[in-house]
């Protein structure tokens, strides 16, 4: 078991002594990923967080628009590519980045963990669904 | 052992180890919760602008103002602690953890905050 000396602190990063384990380990991928899409979440959800919440802040206290958030100015954002770009890469990532962690919840349970093919498959089903309900809704705006 | 076994292992259940890894779970629950509703209320935009602006006028109320700003301080926190185990799984701050996680609560509090006096306009318009 490669635990941390402390008290464990995270869930079975695959690795010995500090050294990575081969790609080929059982685990090594949701693992690695689930690492990847955070980090890159970081950056893009602070970009989604600024543009909804801050970014228009001071023009509506001063009253010169009346909310933050209203379909002409979100339509007028996803008609750039490059916002329509991180709100796709957004969806995708936040939708693998919840799921894999739900399923890394559901190891930790014994139970679940006896069915881990059957929870991989229910997960995919309720991410494949959720990515394209949202997609949809983006696309309402450019379309 | 990796993910071989019969079941992922939970960290020792004391100290600053155990209160990230149940606050990590607890906020991403709740942030899966969220994301799903988040997907639901974009999603009116296929009922077209006006149901849109509708529903969006109503989730601006104050009320709404103040649970984003739990919501900001669930993200702050399982995005900071996700740095501390990016880090701790690539061997860095590992007899740091203790406080990579106080450290992430202290930032957490101090930057939601900094966003409550900056939100505090659009709890308190009239």
């Amino acid at each position: 078991m490669a635990r941390h000396p402390q008290g464990n602190p995270t869930v079975d990063p695959p690795q010995e002594a500090g050294r990575p384990v081969s790609s080929r380990a059982p685990g090594f991928w949701p693992w690695f990923l689930q690492r990847a899409s955070g980090v890159l979440l970081v950056f893009l959800l602070a970009v989604h967080i600024w543009m909804g919440h801050f970014a228009g802040l001071g023009d509506v206290v001063a009253g010169r628009q009346g909310e933050l958030v209203e379909f002409d100015i979100v339509r007028r954002r996803l008609a750039q590519a490059l916002f329509l770009t991180v709100d796709f890469a957004l969806l995708a990532l936040v939708l693998y980045h919840g799921l894999n962690g739900m399923y890394t919840i559901l190891l930790e349970w014994s139970v679940a963990a006896r069915r881990r093919r059957a929870a991989t498959a229910a997960l995919w089903a309720v991410g494949v669904v959720a990515f394209i309900y949202g997609a949809r809704a983006l696309l309402a705006f450019v379309l | 052992m990796l993910h071989t076994g019969t079941r992922h292992s939970r960290p020792l259940r004391s100290g600053a180890g155990w209160w990230a890894w149940l606050f990590q779970r607890l906020t991403g629950v709740a942030l899966v919760g969220y994301l799903f509703l988040h997907i639901g209320v974009i999603s009116t935009a296929l009922a077209g602008e006006g149901t849109f602006d509708a529903v969006l006028r109503v989730l601006q109320r104050p009320v709404f103002v103040v649970l984003d700003l739990a919501l900001l301080a669930t993200v702050l926190y399982h995005t900071l602690n996700g740095i501390r185990v990016v880090l701790l799984d690539l061997g860095l701050g590992i007899r740091q953890q203790g406080g990579l996680f106080w450290g992430s609560v202290a930032l957490t509090v101090v930057a939601t905050a900094a966003a409550t006096y900056f939100s505090l306009p659009l709890v308190f318009r009239g």
